[in-house]
């Protein structure tokens, strides 16, 4: 599966009042392309500062100590606030947990959730053209360096590559329009039968606004591809018009009712009709412009089409991309075997001997001049390893030496204050103000850092090496050409007031709010609490991001709208293949939600796996507690509350953070952290009492029954099947 | 229905409308039931269909529209909008009545008929103005009545002992004309800082309604605050403390003892839990429960986590749009679930068990398609011994047959 976010060892802090809070120590994890994968903890356990320095909206105070976030061939963590904008909310979109202080009070919904789409049209359309542009210019490149830069060759392939990019542009502007015609078909539809179930239950309704709203309409379902105008639609129309003329009140007529049944059943077929093959219909009209398309039936048309297309120019085309491809990586993976010797004796150099700066900074410059010529440009899925490592590299080695010389200012600084303190309280006298705690560079954990960078890269190229007998062209060519459909869409995808409101308007009504026409003109303090939330659910949505990250969507709702809203994101994430993180406290609502759960506590993930293993195989004491603090159905026993509270990060325990509330804690949980240990190779949990040596201590018995309750009910459920 | 229960809170058909533009917006419309000493009394139901509302009216925070509530058999809230409303369509019927008819004497024996139909109605307005009122003052009368007729009876049982008893006599007279009976209900609320004064320490926030309620000896009163947070869980050092230098739990943990200082009969529990970790939720369900067992506590629980209702309730009602639509004990109601929205509220609670989970099949609640009231409208009646669901006769056919009752 591809990987879409990696954070990485990932530390963050925040200078307060009383010194430095570590809020966030040591957390790494996985984003796949279309899971789910929800952070549970108590509140101050840091698992809403984890996705805020996603989003990179950290507060003033806060830093990130140490740790990467990758994305995209991207290292979150040290990418400039104006990089930051092309993401936020465009491919990593947030759903906060109070919907009100999210929404603008003096603005309209529709303008809202407007607002961004007609912004950032135009720069999306113009970064599509950019990146089409440059990906289809580096594989010509390719292409003549595979045939050796003769001159015929390099016509042909820039001729090729010309034909490329028109049919493929002009074959997105159809499957376009046709999409607008077929959506519009497909509202219609659902329009006509409400229209009639409301009828059917002897409900009030303004049949001649409505009827006479359908015929309008009807006419701009009319194409070649969906709704073919012949004498069928156009009776049904007709009939409609004389049906409204000579309707007395408003009441419906039964010959009317057929005349929309009959509507409705047009529809029905048009809209389950077999959709052509845009693609390559692109390259068939560029070709035969004299063919009249319209007269073919589909199938037909699509099987000519797609043939056409194959013999004429995607087979030579295909192969040729596929050859450029192969070089490409030969290429690169040959820089890539000598570099790493390379990395192997940096790495050496960065751990035992003395450094020192101007030759740290050469070798790092070095290195990483190398390393971004060995990235081989053409893979569609970017490696953020090896594209961020560069400035990872940079800033790791100049923050060190930085550290270092700032070390020095900032001892100079306490002492001179502390004496000035010092003194001043020896004279008797009454001192308001305090000595700020010495901020002082662990110079320990830049080395640490950097090797890290190194040994990032190492394990990545290690990793290409192995894998170096699965690497397939065609596959490669393939995503390629889908890499570029996906371009040419976002290329075309122009939004203009019209339409951004049309969109607004099917999001509205996708996230499950009634009447959204209306809806769309109201001010945010008109809709109830989970109304609300939708909206903000749809202004995320409305970017199409990539990653959706809810932080507690739902604590502040009820439990019909909780299940709605949960619902909903699910459903959005299986139409759009989102990748999505959802932070929660209560275990309860993941269990349908999530593919994978992590369980944070004081700043760590203490327990992580698939929602199965979680729920059923917990391992970790804090796991045990909080399962047992809160009751399901068949609960009738006292329930297990977690005493206490959380610990003061600003003097994080040495051992188990856990350990103090803890009444399972080992003598060893109070003086050493325990590792992460695997229980199998997707669940891991970080308690000593997975250690082979540790005595044997069963979970919990409100915990254990209620496992087993739960597996006797599979088991049924199993067995009615 | 157990009849040695005693019923500690009485709501009949309570009304609660708020004036919107030319409209009312009917939060609590007819609602109706009993809660009984000692039972926590659970009432769920969606955001926005009135049980807070509900819950608000019979601490008196509203003034009802129509219906009463009645709390310790004496009326303490009362609405008229039902008598207005009788009043009014009388006398519309009056004047139909007339013009129909056309002989004088049955003219007459009309009109006097209705003159003392709405001459009953108005003595119904004045009595509930007056129990409105004066609720506490009669509350008070009786329970001096009451204690008078004990002392008679046990001076003339033992008259040797008369200047003792008449000492103590006179004590408890005291005490009693202190005592409010509205003062026996009170609340705990949703929001643990939104309902905590942030310039009042732990111990003024406390002892306020010791205050109020005429108490001067400031030894007792910091006895009875220290003792209170005791019970809570909290320590008498954190008294002279602020708000907002406690977590969430420990702040609804004051609210708490704010609500029991006062020894409550009846608490109303609004929310107590929603906006908290659930680690924490735990804590304070469990604190409830010893509270409710230590001090004989009748609560009314007002949720929306149907788990946690179901596992701290003895009895739930369920609201629906302001209207009560189905009443049954915890276990029967969620074993046999009748009327369709609590169906579909029931199969909306998520559980923490990932296989049940994808089997789980929410039912979406559609009043127009779920009943047909075209023939005759619903009431809330006895489906079952104790089960009350909201339905006409053709409905409760189909609910007794379907779980064979």
């Amino acid at each position: 599966m591809e990987k879409k976010l990696e954070v990485k060892n990932l530390k963050i802090s925040f200078r307060t009042q009383a010194g430095i809070l570590q809020a966030v120590r040591d957390v790494s994890f996985d984003l796949y392309k279309g899971e789910t994968l929800a952070i549970v903890g108590e509140s101050g356990s840091g698992k809403s500062v984890t996705n805020r320095a996603i989003m990179g909206i950290l507060a003033a105070n806060g830093m990130i100590e140490g740790g990467q976030i990758f994305y995209d061939g991207q290292d979150l963590v040290r990418i400039s606030e104006e990089d930051f904008h092309k993401l936020r909310g465009d491919k990593i979109a947030m759903i906060f947990q109070d919907p009100m202080s999210s929404l603008n009070p003096i603005m309209k919904i529709g303008k809202q959730l407007t607002e961004a789409m007609l912004l950032k049209n135009a720069a999306s359309r113009r970064n599509a053209r950019h990146l089409f542009n440059s990906k289809l210019a580096l594989l010509n490149k390719n292409m003549d360096a595979v045939s050796g830069n003769e001159a015929t060759s390099v016509a042909a392939n820039k001729e090729n590559c010309k034909t490329f990019d028109d049919f493929c542009i002009k074959a997105t502007k159809l499957n376009a329009t046709y999409d607008t015609i077929h959506n519009e078909a497909e509202e219609l539809k659902v329009d006509v039968d409400d229209f009639l179930f409301l009828v059917e239950k002897k409900q009030n309704v303004n049949a001649k606004k409505e009827i006479k709203n359908f015929i309008k309409r009807i006419d701009k379902t009319i194409s070649t591809w969906v709704v073919v105008n012949d004498e069928k639609i156009q009776n049904v129309k007709a009939n409609l018009e004389n049906g409204i003329n000579s309707l007395e009140k408003n009441t419906v007529t039964e010959s009317l009712i057929a005349e929309l049944k009959q509507l409705s059943a047009i529809l029905n077929e048009a809209l389950n009709k077999i959709v052509p093959d845009f693609f390559s219909l692109g390259y068939y009209t560029m070709r035969n412009p004299e063919v009249k398309i319209e007269e073919i039936p589909v199938e037909q048309l699509n099987k000519q089409a797609h043939d056409f297309l194959e013999k004429e120019f995607m087979n030579e085309f295909i192969s040729q991309g596929s050859k450029a491809i192969t070089f490409s990586h030969d290429q690169s993976m040959a820089k890539k075997q000598a570099l790493i010797d390379e990395l192997h004796s940096a790495i050496h150099y960065f751990h035992d001997g003395e450094i020192e700066e101007k030759q740290a900074t050469e070798l790092g410059r070095s290195l990483s001049g190398k390393v971004n010529d060995a990235i081989d440009r053409l893979e569609v899925v970017k490696n953020s390893t090896e594209y961020t490592f560069a400035t990872s590299l940079q800033t790791a080695i100049s923050g060190y030496f930085a550290g270092i010389k700032h070390n020095v200012v900032e001892e100079k600084r306490f002492e001179k204050q502390t004496a000035k303190h010092d003194k001043l309280v020896a004279k008797g006298k009454k001192v308001d103000w305090k000595v700020a705690p010495k901020v002082i560079f662990d110079k320990e954990l830049g080395i640490e850092n950097i090797v890290s960078i190194l040994e990032n890269l190492l394990h990545s190229y290690n990793n290409d090496v192995e894998n170096e007998a699965n690497f397939s062209s065609n596959e490669k060519m393939e995503a390629l050409v889908v890499y570029f459909k996906e371009q040419a869409q976002a290329l075309v995808h122009k939004i203009t007031k019209k339409t951004a409101k049309a969109r607004a308007l099917k999001l509205l009504e996708e996230v499950g709010i009634p009447e959204p026409t209306i809806r769309y003109n109201q001010y945010p303090f008109e809709f109830s609490g989970g109304m609300r939330q939708r909206i903000v659910i749809a202004i995320a949505l409305a970017a199409d991001p990539d990653i959706l990250i809810c932080d507690e969507p739902t604590t502040a709702l009820d439990v019909t709208i909780q299940a709605q809203i949960l619902e909903l994101i699910n459903k959005l994430k299986k139409e759009r293949h989102l990748s999505v993180i959802f932070i929660t406290h209560n275990l309860g609502v993941v269990a349908n939600m999530a593919d994978r759960i992590a369980v944070m506590y004081a700043g760590k993930i203490v327990e992580e796996g698939t929602a199965d293993e979680i729920f059923y195989d917990p391992r970790h004491p804090y796991t045990w507690a909080l399962l047992s603090s809160m009751p399901d159905l068949d609960t009738k026993d006292k329930l297990e509350a977690i005493p206490g509270t959380p610990p003061n990060l600003i003097y994080p325990p040495v051992g188990d953070a856990f350990a103090a509330r803890n009444k399972y804690a080992l003598k060893i949980d109070f003086e050493m952290q325990p590792p992460m240990f695997e229980v199998s190779p997707t669940h891991r949990a970080a308690t000593w009492l997975l250690h082979p040596n540790a005595p044997k201590i069963e979970p919990p018995k409100i915990v254990t029954d209620r496992i087993e309750r739960m597996k006797k009910r599979g088991a049924q459920l199993n067995g009615q099947q | 229905m157990d009849n040695n229960k005693e019923v500690l809170l009485s709501v009949q058909h309570l009304e609660q409308f708020f004036k919107m533009g030319k409209q009312d917006l009917k939060a609590v419309n007819d609602v109706s039931f009993d809660i009984y000493k000692g039972e926590v009394f659970g009432l769920v139901g969606e955001s926005g269909c009135g049980k807070t509302t509900t819950g608000r009216s019979i601490i008196r925070l509203y003034d009802i529209t129509g219906g009463s509530v009645y709390f310790k058999g004496q009326r303490i809230a009362a609405g008229t909008r039902s008598y207005r409303q009788a009043i009014i369509d009388e006398k519309k019927a009056l004047k139909e009545d007339l013009a129909k008819l056309t002989d004088e004497q049955e003219k007459t024996k009309r009109k006097q008929q209705s003159q003392q139909l709405i001459e009953k109605m108005k003595q119904e307005i004045a009595s509930a103005k007056n129990d409105h009122k004066n609720c506490n003052k009669i509350y008070a009368e009786k329970q001096a009545k009451e204690i008078e007729t004990k002392y008679q009876k046990l001076i003339a049982e033992d008259p040797t002992k008369k200047d003792e008893l008449l000492k103590q006599k006179k004590e408890e007279l005291a005490s009693a004309k202190k005592d409010r009976l509205t003062n026996k209900i009170q609340m705990i609320f949703q929001d643990p800082i939104a309902s905590l004064d942030p310039r009042m320490t732990v111990k003024e926030t406390i002892a306020e309604g010791l205050t109020i309620r005429g108490i001067k000896d400031k030894n007792y009163i910091d006895q009875e605050v220290y003792k209170v947070l005791d019970k809570v869980g909290l320590v008498s050092e954190h008294a002279s403390r602020y708000p907002h230098e406690f977590s969430g739990g420990q702040r609804q943990r004051i609210g708490i003892a704010r609500a029991i200082v006062l020894n409550p009969d009846l608490i109303i529990a609004d929310e107590p839990i929603s906006a908290l970790d659930v680690s924490i939720q735990a804590q304070i369900i469990n604190l409830l429960n010893d509270l409710r067992k230590e001090l004989g506590l009748t609560i009314l629980f007002i949720a929306h986590d149907l788990s946690v209702v179901k596992y701290f309730s003895d009895r739930i009602g369920v609201m629906y749009y302001g209207n009560l639509v189905e009443l049954a004990s915890s276990d029967e109601l969620f074993a046999h679930p009748m009327h369709p929205y609590t169906r579909a509220l029931l199969s909306a609670i998520p559980l923490p068990d990932p296989h049940m989970e994808k089997m789980r099949k929410r039912i979406v609640y559609n009043p127009l398609a779920d009943h047909d009231y075209s023939q005759q409208q619903p009431t809330f009646r006895e489906v079952c011994p104790n089960h009350f669901v909201k339905c006409n006769d053709e409905e409760e056919e189909r609910y007794k047959k379907e779980f064979n009752l």
